[in-house]
């Protein structure tokens, strides 16, 4: 019996140590490295979105700037075009924009498509929609969409003002941080195990008789508005929705993050966005070369580490324990990819 | 109205060539050693490079077969790039679940356009055709580049090429062998590992080939690798993964359908593959070609 309570408790206090530390950051950096931060925290939910897919439902998306973009875009065109709708309903016609999309198309991919098919296929789609926003004027064709305002959300007895960059950033982490624990509890809820079960061996869950593809199709709606609804959050911080964050290289972004970070722990796109962003602040001055340190670190943790940063942590520990307790090595290491949801 | 269809086909061919030319060593590549590789608009963008390299080092406008020359020796620096990559990461990729090898090749794709950004910057860059393939021709009343009637004929005849490779010589067959069931070819004692790595070189020494063939007339840029291998990428997959007629069929129809969709709808370029891409997979996913496995 797996105490989901405790361990409800300790990933609360993970999202809460990691929140903790993105809220310092405007103390001790300068504006540039805080607008990078949110930046950041945006794109661990992104990953964790992605994730969600891949480890979930075993399901690997290459399209998921179609999301990402279509979630931004709708931002962008509420809060340009139709400025008396509540930032919130924004929002969250963002995040409904991006589960629309992915219904559209989970239905049509899903229907026939699997494995590097299922891939290729999210890919078109996803460059499908990055052609037809740079086509379309109501979008702003390639120039974008700028000029969009931070808001100030009324809550009728007071309001928040989010209108400075850095409180929009706090409402970044705060939002980034709930939508992370919520989706914690979707993995760990009856639903998630179920997808999971799907991923783990699909006819088996079949004639347990379940729907298979109503529940790939739920995790692919679920997983495209948490990163649609990414979308959208981000727009008012950059103030800009250009047609390059629906480009098919922000699909790879989420995926880069997820293995460098170990794709069978949780929190593990959380550790590869940190590490990228952390790798990108580092070789700005550079052309080129962060693509090289990350295209290298990715192969390294295919090829040799598939556990990701935290399976590498975790083997260490345990290899370190091993040693201190002197027993024997033959026990089984196991692998990060078989401890998904933790 | 018979000189639009006469310009669409036209321009409908040269979309199929060109993105052929890219999508032969695609599908070989994934008929043999079953790796979708995403490092292929890569490399045959390093080819481009190498071959801008060369033109401009020996002077810019050239003679055709200085050209061509150049094409062969970019050609022969991917393929040498290719052994690397086969020692160092497909050879280990066998045992990968598909997904993650997917992901490895998309690593190797980054890796290539960040050596790109290194090396030549990101600045646009491109150089004219050779003057002898620099004019244009009429025929009846259709306006045709000779650049481009020259890429058309480099993708048939690479199309022939292959054909006569892999049924003709004795190689090919090797080869149509281990894909077919390369456990039972080790068995008879063929070396499998030497037939993957001379696939994996003849594959990227084609990227190369292909990169260098297609430079004049592009602007090069760090985003060039990326461009082709969508479209290479649709090809190799309506043609029924690993199949080379199916690619070359693949591309002619979905050229023809992404240029007379252009003629109809001008404002929407470079969708009409995509979707008709889409529709074609939900059909057949398998493609095309999809029964008669590899090359």
């Amino acid at each position: 019996m797996i105490d989901y309570r405790a361990r409800f408790r300790t990933n609360l206090m993970i999202a809460g140590c990691g929140l903790a530390a993105f809220a310092v950051v405007p103390f001790v950096a300068n504006s540039g490295l805080m607008f990078l931060a949110g930046l950041v925290a945006i794109n661990i939910v992104f990953g964790l979105s992605w994730n969600l897919l891949f480890s979930g439902a075993g399901l690997l998306s290459f399209g998921h700037a179609m999301f990402f973009g279509g979630g931004a875009y709708a931002m962008a065109v509420v809060s340009l075009r139709m400025p008396e709708v509540p930032f919130v309903i924004g929002l969250a016609l963002g995040a409904a924009c991006g589960g629309l999309i992915a219904l559209l198309f989970g239905i049509i991919a899903l229907r026939r498509a699997s494995g590097v098919y299922f891939a290729v296929l999210t890919l078109a789609f996803s460059e499908l929609v990055h052609i037809l926003i740079t086509k379309t004027t109501f979008l702003g064709r390639n120039d974008g969409l700028v000029g969009i305002r931070r808001p100030v959300i009324d809550l009728g007895v007071f309001s928040i003002d989010l209108t400075s960059a850095t409180s929009y950033y706090y409402f970044i982490i705060v939002v980034m941080a709930l939508v992370a624990m919520m989706l914690w509890c979707f993995q760990n809820s009856p639903a998630g195990r179920l997808i999971q079960a799907i991923r783990q061996d699909m006819t088996r869950t079949a004639f347990l008789g379940v729907h298979v593809q109503v529940w790939q199709l739920t995790a692919f709606v679920l997983s495209g508005s948490i990163a649609a609804f990414c979308g959208a959050v981000m727009v008012p911080f950059t103030q800009i929705a250009s047609p390059e964050i629906a480009y098919w290289t922000v699909s790879t972004q989420p995926i880069l993050f997820t293995l460098l970070g170990g794709a069978g722990y949780f929190w593990g796109p959380a550790v590869g966005a940190i590490l990228f962003g952390t790798i990108d602040f580092g070789t700005r001055t550079m052309q080129g070369l962060s693509e090289i340190t990350v295209g290298i670190l990715l192969l390294a943790v295919v090829l040799m580490i598939p556990g990701g940063l935290l399976g590498l942590l975790k083997r260490r520990r345990k290899k370190a324990r091993r040693m201190a307790e002197g027993s024997s090595p033959a026990q089984h290491e196991q692998s990060g990819k078989t401890e998904a949801g933790q | 109205m018979l000189y639009d269809i006469g310009l669409t086909v036209f321009n409908g061919l040269a979309w199929a060539m060109a993105t052929f030319l890219v999508a032969a060593g695609l599908t070989l590549i994934f008929g043999i050693l079953h790796i979708l590789n995403f490092a292929h608009g890569g490399f045959f963008m390093i080819g481009a490079y190498v071959s801008y390299s060369l033109m401009t080092g020996m002077g810019g406008s050239l003679p055709l077969w200085l050209y061509l020359v150049g094409a062969m020796l970019a050609g022969l620096v991917v393929g040498l790039l290719g052994w690397a990559v086969d020692a160092l990461v497909f050879r280990r990729l066998r045992d990968v679940e598909d997904a993650y090898s997917l992901i490895a090749t998309y690593a190797l794709l980054l890796v290539c356009g960040g050596a790109v950004q290194l090396i030549w910057g990101l600045n646009y860059l491109g150089v004219t055709p050779p003057p002898a393939l620099n004019s244009v021709v009429f025929v009846g009343n259709v306006f045709m580049p000779t650049f481009t009637i020259f890429i058309i004929l480099c993708g048939v005849l690479a199309y022939i090429g292959l054909e006569l490779f892999i049924s003709r010589t004795q190689l090919g067959q090797l080869i149509r062998v281990v894909a077919a069931d390369p456990w039972m070819a080790q068995l008879l004692g063929l070396n499998v590992k030497r037939i993957y790595l001379i696939t994996v070189i003849f594959s990227f020494a084609m990227a190369g080939v292909a990169g260098a063939l297609l430079m004049p007339n592009q602007s090069l840029s760090p985003e060039l690798g990326g461009i082709f291998l969508l479209q290479a990428f649709g090809v190799v997959i309506v043609g029924g993964m690993g199949s080379i007629r199916g690619a070359f069929l693949g591309a002619l129809l979905l050229g023809l359908i992404e240029s007379f969709g252009t003629y109809f709808f001008p404002q929407y370029p470079g969708i009409f593959f995509l979707l008709a891409l889409a529709i074609i997979l939900l059909v057949k996913p398998e493609g095309i070609m999809g029964k008669e496995q590899t090359a």
